[in-house]
């Protein structure tokens, strides 16, 4: 039965998530690739890897190989070879922490010199703004809007890795993004995977559809 | 001691009634063979799994909590025990056929049932509780029409055959018990024997001794953690003759900047911004240090000695500082060790060349290594070298993480320790000794998987990794290429 299907079209992306320590890149993972949240992850000496399977279609699959860096800034020698061969990038900083920015415009200027998506350009980057569902925050949303397209990043948004708040939509955004990269699409991005808007701060236990 | 975590299999609650049993007058047997605990829940029992319970019932009091389960089991077995209903997760299969969680029955409670519970219901329910034996055939109730004489005498033989074959199996399971605790007591055996000898024999005579056979071989077999912190102690020496005092005011000096970054607001510039930022980094990492353990975390018994030994490691050793990896090695030595000596192995043990290339992130020196390792890794597998190449799963990727940690992180503790007590007895070769051993005891397993999977494979092993299979494949790796040993090779890769 099997072989008189066709082979379906799988996919490969190299996905980086990097930022400072504790911002929360391992929960995020570990939410988007389990759906769980724990609070005593170990934290990241080098890289830790995951996969997710997205069944994109009847017959195309993506497999996103994720790369979870340590965020310690003194390992920055060895992103050269972590970065290497990537297709997108998500950078994550904590909307609790005050010198956030300065550090997101760091690791962006940190993966931009060191490695260029397959056709040349510069690799996909998103800008998450994590812990969402605590209150205290630090830096506006009219602060991020502005300061992401000034930074050339794709999108931003808030995400919550605890709740689970914009996990799959900032995945599925990044993953759009590199499919359309990957077969020169120019058609116009539909709007249910923007990001420029971001969700609700409504503290609670998100509305994402979870991907089982 | 180790804790077993025994799943919850199936509760039962006595005055559960949301499943009334439809067969009225029927005698129901519960054949409960399930571990039962739970300890939030006070009404729950909890027993053995390797007991077989019987209850009976008249008249519907007792109830399992999932109807659907009674049900879809009850008419499994409904014909092979006409007029009585089977209940229960294994009713279809004979009571041999227990599952192996039995092996770890030698730690559970002797007595048929222990019972936790607060509420007045337990007296009772200790009545209906009972080991195999008393199991009790009743007679026929009297309002029910009679049985013919072969139906009598068919249930007769049933239900001697249940009793029999209960029997057996409680008997084999105390067998199996006896041994296992006899295989237990033979271990505390021998490391009760080798820590005498490490504390009559070796260690007053620690420099004739240390590299004596018989010293080699005990270590190679594990130091008994009895003795652990004193022989890593002497094994790593002190060289750099750091002092206790020296611990105290590094200590006091930390818990200086520490105040300040708590005090200033202001991030100041230079230098300054990436030493505090590792101070508080420290308390960052700290929770994240073996956090299954629940010791080194805030609140916990270890997390001040852990945050103090670390800050005063950055206050002598500024220009290293904080790198993180470093927790793990300093819990590791906390654990077996009192604070200032834990401090003074862990500013030693940093000091060797092997961690204070990595730590201090030289990437020639780090370089080096990992093309000695990489020279080695393909002399001894080069099957296995091969399949890394093409899926491009190069050392740095897990190798950073095993070297960091001394193996604390990727490996289950117990398992690290014993690769750490060779690793303190032969120097840093070992480490890259024993990442081959990994890479050999799990071969077959690597060679199926594709790079994402292999590289999570390695920096996560497996938690049932076995100290004595390790240690085996260990021996079989062979540290020199050609005439080479690793020293050489080593000298060749970093010039």
């Amino acid at each position: 039965m099997n072989d008189t299907y066709p082979v379906p079209d799988e996919k490969l992306f190299k996905v980086l998530i990097v930022g400072d320590p504790t911002v929360g890149k391992t929960s995020f993972v570990q939410r988007y690739v389990q759906n769980t949240f724990r609070k005593d992850y170990k934290g990241t000496v080098g890289v830790d890897f995951a996969l997710k399977v997205v069944r994109t279609s009847e017959n195309q699959t993506v497999k996103l190989q994720l790369w979870d860096i340590a965020g310690q800034e003194r390992f920055t020698w060895m992103t050269r070879v972590y970065y290497k061969d990537s297709h997108g990038c998500i950078i994550m900083f904590d909307l609790g922490k005050d010198n956030s920015l300065e550090n997101i415009i760091k690791w962006k200027n940190d993966v931009d010199s060191k490695c260029k998506a397959p056709d040349g350009s510069p690799l996909p980057c998103i800008l998450l703004a994590n812990k969402c569902d605590l209150p205290d925050k630090q830096v506006t949303r009219e602060e991020l809007e502005s300061f992401h397209k000034q930074h050339n990043f794709i999108g931003w948004t808030e995400t919550s890795a605890k709740e689970g708040i914009m996990v799959n939509e900032s995945m599925k955004f990044l993953m759009e993004i590199m499919l359309r990269r990957e077969s020169n699409s120019t058609e116009p991005m539909s709007d249910s995977i923007r990001l420029d808007v971001p969700p609700p701060r409504t503290q609670g236990t998100g509305s994402q559809n979870e991907e089982n | 001691p180790r804790l077993y975590q025994i799943p919850l299999l199936r509760v039962y609650r006595k005055h559960d009634r949301s499943l009334q049993d439809t067969s009225a007058g029927h005698i129901m047997i519960y054949v409960c063979t399930d571990i039962m605990e739970d300890a939030s829940r006070n009404t729950v029992s909890i027993c053995p799994v390797r007991r077989i319970f019987f209850i009976f019932d008249f008249r519907n009091v007792f109830a399992w909590k999932s109807s659907r389960d009674a049900q879809n089991t009850s008419s499994n077995n409904g014909g092979t025990a006409p007029g009585w209903k089977l209940f229960g997760r294994l009713a279809s299969k004979p009571p041999e056929q227990e599952p192996t969680t039995d092996l770890e029955s030698g730690r559970l409670p002797e007595s048929p049932a222990s019972i936790r519970s607060t509420g007045s219901g337990s007296k009772r329910y200790e009545d209906i509780v009972a080991s195999s034996s008393a199991l009790i055939l009743h007679n026929r109730p009297s309002n029910l029409p009679a049985k013919s004489q072969d139906e009598e005498q068919k249930h007769r033989q049933e239900y001697e055959q249940m009793v029999e074959a209960a029997r057996k199996k409680e008997l084999k399971e105390a067998k199996q018990r006896k041994k296992q605790l006899q295989r237990q007591l033979k271990v505390e055996e021998q490391l009760a024997n080798a820590a005498r000898i490490w504390n009559n024999e070796i260690l007053p005579k620690w420099d004739l001794m240390k590299s004596s056979r018989k010293a080699r071989d005990l270590w190679w077999q594990g130091i008994p953690p009895a003795v652990r912190g004193k022989v890593w102690k002497l094994a790593i020496g002190n060289d750099l003759n750091v002092t206790h005092q020296l611990y105290n005011i590094c200590l006091s000096r930390a818990q200086e900047r520490l105040k300040e970054v708590g005090d200033t607001e202001t991030p100041q510039s230079g230098d300054n911004v990436d030493k505090e930022a590792s101070m508080e980094l420290i308390q960052l990492d700290i929770a994240r240090t073996f956090p299954h353990l629940c010791i080194f975390q805030r609140g916990g018994p270890y997390y001040d000695i852990l945050h103090c030994l670390l800050g005063a490691y950055v206050c002598y050793r500024p220009d290293v500082g904080y790198v993180q990896g470093m927790s793990f090695i300093a819990a590791v030595l906390i654990l077996n060790l009192e604070a200032p000596d834990a401090f003074i192995c862990f500013a030693n043990l940093l000091n060797r060349p092997c961690h204070m290339a990595f730590f201090c992130l030289n990437q020639n020196l780090m370089n080096a290594y990992y093309a000695a390792y990489n020279d080695f890794f393909r002399e001894n597998l080069p099957r296995l070298y091969c399949h890394f190449t093409e899926s491009l799963l190069s050392a740095d990727l897990y190798l950073l993480d095993w070297l960091y940690t001394v193996f604390a992180k990727a490996m289950p503790l117990d398992v690290a320790c014993r690769v750490w007590d060779v690793f303190l007895r032969d120097g840093e070769e070992f480490l890259f000794k024993a990442a081959l051993g990994v890479l050999h005891l799990n071969q077959e397993v690597l060679l199926k998987l594709d790079f994402i999977h292999g590289a999570q494979f390695l920096t996560k092993l497996p938690d049932d990794l076995a100290a004595d299979q390790l240690f085996k494949s260990i021996e079989s790796i062979h540290m020199n290429v050609g005439k080479q040993k690793f020293a050489e090779v080593l000298h060749t890769t970093s010039t």
